[in-house]
């Protein structure tokens, strides 16, 4: 059950909707404005209302991606982030993106996946797919159609994040630039700038708009194989060479190299001690804030409570895949774990599906979250 | 004569003198071998470095040749690397075929190669010439670099370097540097052999 921030699209009414655009943190304490920074003000049935031809609340521009209203934490305008760009090396698409991507089933997996290396997993409208940390190690992006949607799924190995956004007919590249040592991607028509973390334009006719998300899972193959008997998963017919089974920057199956030592390619944007640097958390950014949960906290804890600006939220963790879902509680129900599954109210619900309003999270190193977001607040 | 006669000149004449140098190194078997040894190895370590050559014993014989390989050759990868049109698995080594990266680790191969054959001569034919281990080291310098240039960022993980604006763009010049430098080593010791001597 994945939230998604769709919805309804006042075009021409003028509707006040807030992008926070320079400056630090943007975040508005306006009412009306629900956790994913939308305006509630779109949801509403409003004669002068315009949807936009898709229906869904998004705005096609007509060269970008979809992009949606929404009201994100920015903790840097985008001169700040632009001026912070590095060239990580190579050129724009010097790190070729699938763009045709070819999936296998289940049960012929490519050779070189092994039960317990990292995927990412994508389930939109009732289709499953898995795309190999291994593979995306050397493209970054797979601009691929899930559920008929077209999107991009996106992985940035310097910052071990992997998000999913929807493209509309754009396709992403990698720009071969660098932002707090996360990958910078660029829509092909207009070439604007979009950091993968923040997910908003920085440069191009497409400053400050924010793509529309959805939820990726980290997890390994193993785990979302049992999950997702029917999903498929890419394969290494990528339309280019490489060294499939290697991995540039070391391994994480078991972890080496980069993924657990303390180096780290730039100097962050900001840098906070109360983790390990590549510690992973589980982020959540939107109109409350920041927030990060230790993943080792949420395995050993099962449930992790706190808040963001005196809104309440809990995280808990899901054992089969390994991963946790962050819910928004402004009504601060009680959730507590039950033997495997999650007790609200008294009444058991399967974690992933707890009758509250379930936030978009993505792992990430602990020094590229806080790099971004040094406002954010840290459950434990 | 004019200053600009003067230079043409000696500009001719350390180019007669170099190519001289040259050809003592490939008259001789033993420099002759050195080259063939130092670029073979040379080559083969610059691939390593650049990601094109691996060790991978457990995978089966393989041959993989992408679409349009003639277009694909030329496409940049990295600020002096370009992309491999075929990948080889022989079922112990991997070679991602780039020719482009072949040819470029080539050019620096051969200057190697050549710098450190002369630095040979001196040293076992010490009458030749006054040049001591000073110019090999001056060669290996530049190669060493050079063979980073493709994949700096990678090379600085593997060191633990932190990165900034000024280093990666140093890396994006290491290679005409690196290939510079070799040349006027190349010049600098092949000027200081007597080519006349009767090679042994």
């Amino acid at each position: 059950m994945q939230q998604t921030t769709r919805r309804r699209f006042l075009g021409a009414t003028g509707t006040a909707w807030i992008v926070a655009s320079a400056g630090c943190v943007g975040i508005s304490d306006d009412a009306g404005v629900d956790s994913n920074g939308v305006d509630d003000l779109a949801d509403a049935d409003s004669p002068s209302s315009a949807e936009n031809e898709t229906g869904t609340g998004v705005e096609v521009s007509e060269n970008g991606p979809p992009t949606v209203e929404r009201t994100l934490p920015q903790e840097y305008g985008e001169d700040e982030l632009e001026d912070a760009a590095l060239s990580g090396g190579p050129p724009p698409d010097g790190i070729p993106s699938v763009d045709d991507p070819v999936f296998t089933a289940a049960d012929d997996p490519p050779a070189n996946l092994d039960d317990g290396d990292p995927v990412f997993g994508v389930e939109l409208n009732g289709e499953a797919k898995a795309y190999p940390q291994y593979v995306l190690v050397w493209h970054e992006i797979v601009n691929d159609v899930v559920g008929g949607e077209s999107v991009a799924i996106t992985y940035c190995p310097l910052t071990g994040t992997a998000q999913g956004f929807y493209r509309g007919d754009v396709e992403f590249g990698v720009s071969g630039q660098l932002i707090n040592s996360n990958l910078v991607m660029f829509d092909r028509p207009t070439e604007s700038w979009w950091p993968q973390m923040p997910a908003s334009g920085i440069s191009g006719p497409h400053r400050g708009a924010v793509l529309e998300e959805f939820q990726v899972t980290w997890t390994t193959w193993e785990r979302w194989r049992e999950g997702h008997p029917d999903t498929v998963v890419l394969t290494e017919d990528t339309g280019f060479v490489r060294d499939y089974g290697g991995d540039p920057y070391g391994g994480y199956n078991p972890p080496s190299g980069y993924y657990s030592n303390d180096n780290t390619l730039f100097a962050p944007l900001a840098t906070d001690d109360r983790l390990e640097k590549k510690a992973v958390v589980l982020g959540v950014r939107n109109a409350d804030g920041t927030m990060a949960v230790p993943k080792e906290r949420v395995r050993a804890r099962r449930i992790v409570e706190g808040t963001v600006r005196d809104v309440p939220y809990v995280t808990v963790y899901d054992p089969s895949l390994d991963t946790g879902y962050v819910y928004r509680n402004p009504d601060d129900r009680s959730v507590e774990y039950d033997d495997g599954s999650v007790a609200v109210d008294g009444e058991d619900f399967e974690p992933d599906s707890l009758p509250l309003e379930r936030e978009i999270a993505f792992d990430a190193m602990w020094f590229a979250w806080y790099g971004y977001y040094p406002s954010t607040v840290v459950h434990e | 004569m004019s200053t600009s006669d003067r230079f043409d000149v000696d500009l001719r004449g350390r180019f007669d003198t170099t190519w001289a140098a040259i050809a003592l190194v490939f008259r001789r078997f033993d420099s002759t071998g050195i080259v063939l040894v130092l670029t073979v190895g040379y080559l083969g370590v610059f691939l390593w470095i650049v990601g094109d050559l691996s060790i991978r014993p457990a995978v089966p014989a393989n041959v993989l040749i992408v679409d349009d390989p003639v277009a694909r050759m030329f496409d940049r990868t990295g600020p002096a690397s370009f992309e491999a049109i075929a990948l080889l698995d022989t079922g112990f080594v991997r070679v991602l075929v780039s020719p482009v990266n072949v040819a470029i680790g080539l050019l620096v191969a051969v200057l190697v190669a050549v710098n450190l054959a002369l630095t040979y001569l001196a040293v076992v034919q010490p009458a030749a010439c006054g040049i001591g281990a000073g110019s090999g080291l001056l060669a290996s310098l530049p190669a060493l670099f050079s063979g980073t240039v493709c994949c700096g960022p990678v090379i600085l993980i593997a060191f633990g370097i932190q990165a900034s604006a000024l280093l990666l763009t140093l890396f994006a010049w290491l290679l005409p540097i690196g290939i510079a430098m070799l040349l006027v080593s190349l010049v600098s010791v092949a000027g200081k052999i007597d080519a006349t001597e009767p090679s042994v």
